[in-house]
């Protein structure tokens, strides 16, 4: 079953068509990669789905209903969580208090108790490497991207949008990070992710979609997309050795 | 354990407290001290105006924060609350004119007022945010400080207009709340009056700060101001917070009139003070900065009365003016700078 069900997303800014007519289905329990050039679009296309930018065309269906249009915490409140390409925490709040907001406002079946228990829950499940109570201006790029997946899993996702999460990460890091995409995705989340670093996106992928200027030019499973010859001469380089 | 302590820890005291921030509060604190034993007198009246000065601070610097709206109709919810306390608590007084044997309403009778004042400017600021702010937010944000500049201090005109067409330009004030002679405080002897107006402003700040510091919705209202996006992605309906923010700013400003109406009776341009003095206080601990608000209430509280005492009265909002000019030339985002993302950085 189709958890996502897109059809001919277009967003247009001014003369600019940052995403043209992309349809794709993301189903129920996978990890579906989104790959591409740098200003292919992709981050618009996350920004749509998660109702932070507003189509100009076409649908957007999540979890059996149409939610095209649909503001951002609407979208959270029925189960997208989303991280973002730099992470946006609340910087004077402390790591604690950024998870409490996510999981006080982003779940609406949490009460009481539950929430200071969902929020903890989440951090030691990513295993958050320090206290609790550091204010998140003080953390560094890879704590920020633990804390930013913290608080998107404390609204109880059932689908999550990441951006970019291994972006800048030690090789060490990535495989940590790896390990835990797959913990999430086995505890029932699915997981739409915006990648860079190929390998993690071949590791963990079961399909993907290829964007390049605003349009999708290949879908598939991981092998099939890295050998289709456009997506070689468009994205990897027709040198790419994978 | 953590590295943020380690790195405190590694930077000399006399370098982390030999700043300008610091130097101006233990100059601040040493002025209270000199003052308790030279003219204790300062210290009480700083502490009363303070804790006034710092309910209208604190909400303007809340609004200013998370909504980024420069109220410049903040002085107008300081007349509603006078009005609104006076119309209440005529009747009350009247009845105790009338029968003074009646010690419970003597002791109790100034609340009503107050709370039906509190109430009103909720009611004011919910409103305010319905009718004007979410309108014009949602038309466009472009411009947005200049605009809501220009829309409040255009309420501002409108409402002190209609008050004067329509309730007059007559004072309506109450002589004292409690009309019981005066209690001493460190050897000072201040009116009942004052002295709970301290009170008043002590609890609710207290209570706003552990609303702030300690629930969810504050939560929310401080992640807001940090970042709006961000907040809404965690699944915070902003509508919802601007109404309470704005609700709740509008709230303090009517209570603040409220409590000082033996000071400040009701007429038309009564808000004007409290407004040009709150917006001391918020250029001076930097905007958006609830905390900063709040102590800042304080040091303009302090230089006002020092300038009252030693200079005139005339010259009240002169020298803290000058002051605060000489200290925003040496920091410009205000003493304790700016603890939120202002519209500028977003």
């Amino acid at each position: 079953m189709a958890i996502l069900e897109l059809s001919g997303i277009t967003k247009r800014f001014g003369g600019l068509t940052a995403v043209n007519d992309v349809t794709f289905n993301v189903e129920e329990g996978e990890i579906f990669g989104l790959i591409g050039p740098n200003g292919a679009g992709k981050t618009t296309l996350l920004s749509c789905l998660a109702g932070d930018l507003r189509p100009n065309a076409g649908t957007v269906r999540f979890d059996g209903r149409d939610t095209t249009g649909l503001a951002a915490d609407r979208m959270c409140r029925l189960g997208l969580g989303r991280t973002f390409q730099i992470p946006r925490p609340f910087p004077h709040l402390s790591v604690l208090e950024n998870v409490l907001v996510a999981a006080t406002f982003g779940d609406p079946d949490l009460h009481g108790e539950a929430i200071a228990r969902r929020a903890t829950e989440m951090l030691e499940y990513v295993t958050f490497p320090r206290s609790p109570a550091t204010l998140a201006s003080h953390l560094n790029a890879a704590q920020l991207k633990r804390l930013d997946l913290a608080r998107a899993l404390a609204s109880h996702p059932k689908l999550l949008l990441l951006d970019e999460l291994a972006a800048g990460l030690t090789p060490g890091e990535l495989a940590d990070m790896a390990a835990l995409l797959r913990r999430i995705r086995d505890n029932g989340v699915t997981i739409l992710m915006v990648e860079h670093v190929m390998r993690l996106i071949l590791e963990l992928c079961d399909r993907l979609s290829v964007l390049q200027y605003g349009e999708l030019i290949a879908h598939g499973d991981a092998a099939t997309v890295a050998a289709d010859e456009r997506v070689r001469e468009a994205y990897l380089g027709q040198n790419y050795i994978l | 354990m953590t590295s943020a302590a380690t790195n405190l820890r590694s930077v000399p005291l006399a370098r982390r407290f030999l700043n300008f921030t610091w130097l101006t509060l233990g100059l601040a604190a040493a002025i209270l001290v000199f003052e308790a034993f030279a003219q204790p007198s300062i210290v009480v009246t700083t502490l009363v105006t303070g804790g006034m000065w710092a309910l209208m601070a604190a909400g303007l610097a809340m609004v200013f924060g998370v909504m980024n709206i420069p109220n410049f109709a903040h002085g107008e919810l300081f007349l509603l609350g006078s009005f609104t306390a006076f119309t209440v608590y005529s009747p009350i007084r009247e009845a105790l004119l009338n029968d003074p044997s009646l010690t419970w309403l003597k002791i109790l009778g100034p609340f009503p007022g107050m709370v039906v004042a509190l109430v009103v400017g909720a009611i004011a600021g919910v409103l305010l945010e319905a009718v004007l702010f979410r309108p014009l937010r949602r038309r466009s944000r472009e411009q947005w400080v200049m605009n809501t500049f220009l829309l409040t201090a255009g309420v501002s005109v409108v409402v002190i207009n209609s008050y004067r067409l329509t309730i007059g330009n007559d004072f309506h004030g109450v002589p004292a709340y409690w009309d019981v002679p005066p209690i001493s405080l460190f050897g000072v002897p201040i009116s009942v009056d004052r002295a709970m107006v301290l009170v008043i402003a002590l609890v609710t700040i207290t209570l706003f700060a552990l609303f702030l510091q300690r629930t969810g919705l504050g939560r929310a209202i401080r992640a807001v101001s940090q970042d709006e996006t961000g907040a809404q992605m965690a699944g915070i309906d902003l509508n919802r917070i601007f109404i309470l923010t704005m609700g709740i700013s509008c709230a303090l400003a009517a209570l603040a009139g409220a409590s000082l109406l033996f000071l400040f009776p009701a007429y038309p341009d009564v808000g004007l003070q409290p407004l040009y003095t709150a917006w001391f206080v918020v250029i001076l601990a930097g905007l958006g900065n609830i905390p900063g608000a709040v102590i800042g209430a304080f040091i303009v509280a302090l230089l006002q009365n020092l300038t009252i005492f030693y200079i005139q009265v005339g010259w009240v909002d002169v020298l803290p003016t000058v002051f605060i000019i000489l200290i925003l030339l040496f920091k410009p985002s205000g003493l304790f700078g700016s603890a939120v993302k202002g519209v500028w950085e977003q």
